[in-house]
């Protein structure tokens, strides 16, 4: 049995780092994707290739159409890909009478035109191959909704519907799609948000780890899961 | 190549390119519809035998009305393809 592959994207830091580390220490092979932090990228590759790994890093926009079709189909003519964890986002909140067009653009286009670039190029290989696991970080927010990010709420639950769309159309492949949906995360994406009043309305009163969600991931990336397509599954620290 | 030997190895495609282990390529009739009914093929599993067609045939397969016939069954696929092929080779015209 060859060694099963996973891309990442937006795996410099935060979760997309923590699932990287994860799910190479579960035995996989690690395509990392970043925009901006390719030295932190660099840096995750390295601990997997310590792990004896392999590990890819490909550098580009997942909103950029181009760019992320040729990243991908040069990624592609060196390996497989088994396993595509759209995890790239990006926060701008502002309440939305204020919301500007980059920041609305910004965050829905990374998550939503970032998931349709990277996954698409991915999928037909997984359907002729009979097997592969697509796995969408979501939101709470994309759930519940959120004051003042109404762009990350949008982009979120628009990520959630294409999820329960796309298991249907792959399910009797053996592909299976699922999105996470964490709650309060300690990762530089939450430095702004106001911690001590949001750990009020969380149940455990603490807020979550990169590793727990990754934890999750890695389950939904492995064969153990083979049942389960088309959810999301929220990781917040409550119902 | 006879018709009757084409529509033999359109079958045989099928079965592979959408690894129909189940299907004995001679268990499918050559006027049978592919899709919704009989073989019950999905829409995905048309993008599979498309595109398994035009590595094999080496003719251009686009969205259009003209293919989507084609794809009603094997007779239909055959025709499809005999067609393309002649239309690629002789006349001078290109098959697209």
């Amino acid at each position: 049995m060859t060694r099963k592959v996973a891309l990442i994207t937006g795996a410099s830091r935060g979760i997309g780092a923590a699932v990287a580390r994860t799910l190479a220490h579960d035995g996989l092979d690690i395509v990392l994707t970043c925009v901006h932090q390719r030295a932190a990228a660099d840096a995750v590759a390295a601990e997997i290739r310590e792990l004896g790994r392999q590990a890819w890093v490909a550098q580009f926009d997942v909103k950029d159409a181009e760019r992320s079709r040729a990243a991908i189909e040069q990624l592609l003519a060196q390996t497989e890909i088994h396993v595509v964890v759209n995890n790239a986002g990006v926060v701008a909140d502002s309440v939305f009478p204020a919301l500007s067009p980059d920041a609305w653009h910004s965050v829905v286009d990374t998550s939503l035109d970032g998931f349709f670039h990277v996954t698409q190029p991915l999928v037909m290989p997984m359907v002729r191959r009979r097997w592969g696991r697509i796995i969408n970080i979501a939101s709470v927010s994309g759930v519940n909704g959120n004051r003042g990010q109404v762009n990350y709420c949008a982009a979120k639950a628009g990520l959630i519907g294409a999820t329960k769309a796309l298991a249907l159309e792959l399910a009797s492949r053996n592909i299976t799609v699922n999105a996470v949906a964490p709650g309060l995360i300690d990762t530089e994406m939450i430095t702004s948000a106001p911690v001590e009043e949001i750990l009020k309305h969380i149940p455990m009163k603490r807020i979550g780890t990169a590793q727990e969600v990754a934890d999750l991931v890695a389950y939904l990336a492995s064969d153990k899961s083979a049942y389960m397509t088309g959810q999301v599954i929220s990781i917040a620290g409550g119902p | 190549m006879t018709p009757s030997e084409l529509h033999q190895e359109i079958k045989q495609l099928i079965v592979e390119a959408l690894q129909l282990q189940d299907v004995d390529p001679a268990s499918i009739s050559d006027t049978d519809a592919l899709f919704g009914d009989g073989l019950n093929l999905d829409s995905i599993d048309a993008l599979e035998l498309a595109t398994a067609i035009a590595r094999k045939y080496d003719v251009k397969v686009s969205q259009d009305q003209e293919t989507r016939d084609a794809f009603r069954s094997v007779r239909h696929l055959a025709e499809f393809i005999t067609m393309k092929r002649a239309a690629a080779t002789g006349g001078g015209h290109e098959g697209r």
